[in-house]
């Protein structure tokens, strides 16, 4: 029965989707202020999409949590849908490609549920949040860093690599977001981040001068290093 | 520009004056053949000739009687024209494309005659003359504004459509006439008609000044390129016309620095000059532009203020043309004045304060359409549809495009008054609109919308895309099963997947979107179908907003009537298709007591109704519970999605859509023999298969092309279809006689 609801859930909204996936690191390093700064970021996310009408009708939210394995938290679901994250916790190491080729499937299953029924979507996002450098499989990371940045190139995917606190590796996150540099967050504005987020899934079903969307980039200065 | 079909329809009348068919002027040649040639199916339709007044073909007799010894080339070409005009009309006529059975000769030129038309009938139908007489079209033009109705009068392009002048150059034209019959008679040429036509054009003038409220700087040779704020203020309600066609006005600039004002800060309308200053209030939204405020001690007016980056030398420029025209009308946020700071500086305009709640966020899902209008029917959306029509056709007969056509840019109230808002955006003398929506940009928009200026047929498809999507709560036309979702793609791909005569239906989306299609009036479906399908015959000369409104309010008419005989029809959201027939057995669901829910399905071999036990919903849901199942006698064809009775089906297809896919699909000729050569089941495989589409009798039967229709014959460009070829043959070959 809740598989049917979920399909008539997709089938009944005829808003064009914004899938929004979010990678995110929970390994050992990311313990104390940050994590729970995240999670709260992260819960301020779902209330601010449900507040705009437009984000709430039209994004649709995963959560792939990476340590020394990775786990999908949160199938993609309307902000109806959503369960707030009580708590995650930090440990392990940091798989990060194996973290990103999760996403990455649980979104290509996702797109074909929503060719299956007629259901548009705008490009999807991916954002990419890591404290550390990668050290799972060197293979599962080279074909992560390639499956994005194919997506990327076809302009199937928008790609928002951030990292956090002063270890985050940005030579290897530089590498999945060939156009645009990664950013590095400022503190722990992670509500500044989510904030800015929400807005700009918002802005995607607004009137747009070109047939891009084009960010909130003054926003950026509100959460990111620059 | 406007598309003479529009002239066409019913309640409408299309003339054409003498001087049209003596045209001798390259640059319009071929006009009138085009002309017909667009106007031929609207015409067939709705018996609507076009109509050629007696007195005009009296004119075109005597000059054809003119002899030709001493004339001038081009007097001899234009009596020509009206010998070749004459045999034209008789052979047309009885085809039933123009009448010339009105007027009598009480009126000694044709000119009075058109104005004494326009002005005994113009109540009762909108009306369009054809016609180069300068004269002419100011009076036209003058009585259209006396009597506030919609007449028209324009001259005819090159391209067989009715171009409109603005007031103010048809006003310039008029003038210069003058000039030349005042300089005739001061050289004795062509006195006595000089002298006629500068009598009659004097007084003309001066009224038509007075009334339209042009700018009497008749002597520029064409409109000063900077609107003036100075412009004479039309009275209100008045109907005037922008430029059409305006030439592009190339790239925008954002002006200078100022500080942009804000909350409680004071602010002027109009310029420095002006005496009126007033606080912004309550900060009411913010958009993508600027932001919207309230104006402190009016509550009916609001004012949005541009940031920065928007505050741009086309905006100002579309705001200084709009607020110089005086124009207001309940349901157009039309600006009634600039506003600029306490310096002078341009930073925005207020507007009357719509009411109601977007679209976007009302009409636009079914979850959110049931939560604010609990108990509207169809009718009511029908309702909405033609409000938002009135206020589009209204801004069209401008010369004003909307540009971007969004359900953010569209409000609506409880008790169905469309509000259009955004003046700012729309596309007026030149200035683009330089914003968009994916879903409602034509294909053949490119690139940025600022850099070009947006044709009619654009606007057409976003006013099509926008009906739809009232009518169907949402869902978007070119939304189907099996793609990638990319809107830009999907329009360019014009696969309208909504089930209309045959087996265009395998992709529908999901839910029940499918049945709120199916309950639609034919005629609707018709015009939509063939507005969004590729092979849809207004799929590049899509219906203007006069004709959908015309087709709304027909539809609108038609709840109640004899032809609504499903009463499921009038629900937003129906559970299933529309009944067959008046005589289909309808009943309600014994389980769900849904009202009307079960419909007899109609059995072609058995020549009766099979009715089913309950309605879908609840047969559905009665297999998901693994109950023991009713008898499995009928089962959904693959094509239609239909039931019908398995016994009755050819590889799960009813036996309609088993005739149909067995047809040679006439969309896909041969490249050999072009001729039509796959069936629909065919080419179905091997769509299903993945593989490429074969192009050819050889490459998808290995057989060559049948042997009638050698390949060294002429290939046909076209399927011959017997019913209509003769006659249009018949028209092309006269055509070819009389303007080639």
């Amino acid at each position: 029965m809740a598989l049917r609801i979920s399909a008539d859930d997709l089938v009944e909204n005829p808003t064009p989707r914004v899938p929004v996936s979010l990678c995110i690191d929970t390994s050992g390093s990311m313990m104390g202020d940050k994590i729970r700064e995240l999670v709260e970021g992260v819960n301020q996310f779902y209330a601010t999409i449900d507040a705009d009408d437009d984000a709430h009708d039209a994004a649709e939210v995963s959560v792939v949590e990476f340590n020394s394995r990775a786990s999908l938290l949160q199938d993609y679901a309307s902000v109806e849908r959503l369960t707030p994250i009580s708590t995650l916790d930090p440990r392990g190491l940091t798989f990060l490609g194996e973290g990103v080729n999760l996403a990455l499937d649980t979104l290509e299953k996702r797109k074909s549920d929503y060719s299956g029924s007629g259901v548009l979507y705008y490009q999807p996002w991916l954002v990419l949040m890591t404290d550390g450098q990668p050290n799972g499989d060197a293979r599962e990371l080279e074909r992560a860093v390639q499956r994005v940045t194919e997506l990327v190139a076809e302009k199937k995917l928008t790609v928002f690599p951030i990292g956090i606190g002063a270890d985050a590796d940005m030579s290897v996150l530089a590498r999945f977001s060939p156009n645009r540099p990664p950013l590095r967050l400022r503190g722990l504005n992670f509500k500044e981040f989510f904030e800015w987020l929400s807005k700009s899934v918002s802005r995607v079903s607004q009137s747009t001068p070109g047939d891009t969307v084009k960010l909130d980039l003054e926003g950026l200065a509100g959460w990111a290093e620059l | 520009m406007l598309d003479p079909t529009e002239f066409v329809q019913q309640e409408r009348r299309l003339f054409i004056d003498t001087n049209v068919f003596m045209d001798t002027d390259t640059r319009r040649a071929g006009g009138l053949k085009r002309l017909f040639e667009r106007c031929q199916d609207d015409i067939a339709r709705n018996s609507n000739p076009i109509v050629v007044p007696t007195k005009v073909v009296d004119e075109l007799t005597k000059q054809s009687r003119t002899n030709p010894a001493g004339l001038t080339d081009g007097k001899a070409a234009a009596v020509r024209k009206a010998t070749n005009s004459l045999t034209f009309l008789e052979s047309v006529a009885p085809l039933g494309l123009v009448r010339k059975d009105l007027g009598d000769n009480s009126n000694p030129y044709a000119d009075d005659l058109f104005v004494e038309i326009f002005t005994r009938v113009g109540g009762k139908y909108e009306m369009c003359l054809l016609t180069h007489d300068i004269t002419l079209l100011l009076r036209i033009r003058l009585l259209a504004a006396k009597t506030n109705r919609r007449l028209v009068a324009g001259g005819l392009s090159k391209e067989g459509q009715i171009e409109v002048e603005s007031d103010q150059v048809l006003f310039e034209k008029g003038a210069r006439k003058l000039e030349r019959m005042q300089r005739q008679i001061r050289q004795s040429i062509d006195v006595a008609k000089s002298e006629r036509e500068a009598a009659s054009l004097e007084p003309l003038l001066d009224d038509f000044q007075h009334t339209l409220g042009v700018s009497p700087a008749a002597r520029q040779p064409a409109p000063s390129h900077t609107p003036s704020p100075a412009t004479v203020a039309r009275p209100e309600g008045t109907p005037c016309a922008f430029s059409s066609p305006a030439k592009f006005r190339g790239p925008d600039h954002v002006l200078g620095t100022t500080t942009i004002p804000r909350e409680g800060d004071t602010v002027r309308f109009g310029s420095a000059t002006s005496a009126a200053s007033f606080t912004l209030g309550r900060l009411l939204g913010e958009g993508g532009e600027g932001q919207v405020y309230e104006v402190a001690g009016q509550p009916n007016r609001v004012a949005k203020i541009f940031d920065a980056e928007h505050r741009t030398a086309h905006r100002q420029a579309k705001l200084v043309l709009l607020t110089a025209n005086g124009l207001a009308r309940p349901g157009i946020a039309f600006p009634s004045s600039v506003i600029t700071t306490m310096a002078g500086d341009f930073v925005g305009y207020a507007m009357p304060r719509a009411e109601g709640k977007e679209f976007q966020s009302t009409l636009m899902r079914p979850k959110r359409f049931r939560e604010t209008y609990p108990n509207w029917s169809k009718a009511d959306l029908v309702d909405v549809c033609i409000s938002f029509l009135e206020r589009v056709v209204y801004l069209h007969s401008l010369n004003v495009l909307l540009g971007d056509i969004n359900p953010k840019n569209l409000m609506v109230e409880a008790k169905k008054t469309v509000w259009i808002i955004d003046a700012d955006s729309w596309q007026l003398e030149g200035y683009p609109c330089p914003v968009g929506t994916a879903m409602f940009t034509a294909p053949t928009v490119k690139g940025d919308y600022a850099d070009n200026l947006r044709t009619m047929e654009e606007e057409l498809f976003a006013v099509a895309t926008m009906l739809f999507m009232v009518l169907i709560t949402g869902q978007f036309p070119y939304s189907r099963a099996g793609t990638d979702g990319d809107i830009p793609r999907l329009i360019k791909e014009g696969k309208f997947a909504f089930q209309f005569h045959g087996k265009s239906d395998q992709d529908q989306p999901g839910g029940k979107w499918k049945y709120m299609w199916s309950h639609l009036p034919f005629k609707v479906k018709s015009l939509f179908w063939h507005t969004f399908h590729r092979d849809g015959d207004r799929y590049t000369r899509r219906p203007t907003a006069g004709e959908w409104l015309q087709v709304f309010r027909e539809y609108k008419a038609f709840f109640g009537s004899a032809d609504d005989f499903d009463p499921m029809s009038n629900d937003v959201y129906p559970s299933r298709f529309k009944a067959f027939r008046p005589d289909t057995p309808i009943r309600d669901c014994p389980q769900c007591h849904g009202k009307n829910a079960i419909v007899g399905e109609w059995d072609d071999d058995q020549q009766s109704y099979f009715e089913p036990e309950l309605c879908f919903d609840c047969s559905r849901q009665n297999r998901h519970r693994q109950q023991p199942r009713p008898p499995q006698n009928t089962a959904m064809c693959k094509s239609c999605g239909r039931s019908a009775l398995k016994s009755s089906m050819t590889y799960g297809h009813c036996a309609e859509c088993a005739a149909k896919g067995a047809q040679l699909d006439p969309a896909q000729l041969c490249i050999d023999c072009r001729r039509p050569f796959i069936t629909f089941d065919h080419a179905d495989w091997f769509k299903g298969k993945g593989l490429a589409m074969p192009k050819s009798h050889v490459t998808a039967t290995k057989q060559q092309c049948p042997p009638t229709a050698p390949s060294t014959k002429k290939p046909r460009t076209q399927p011959i279809k017997p019913s209509t070829q003769p006659q249009k043959s018949l028209l092309a070959r006269l055509f070819g006689w009389f303007w080639n």
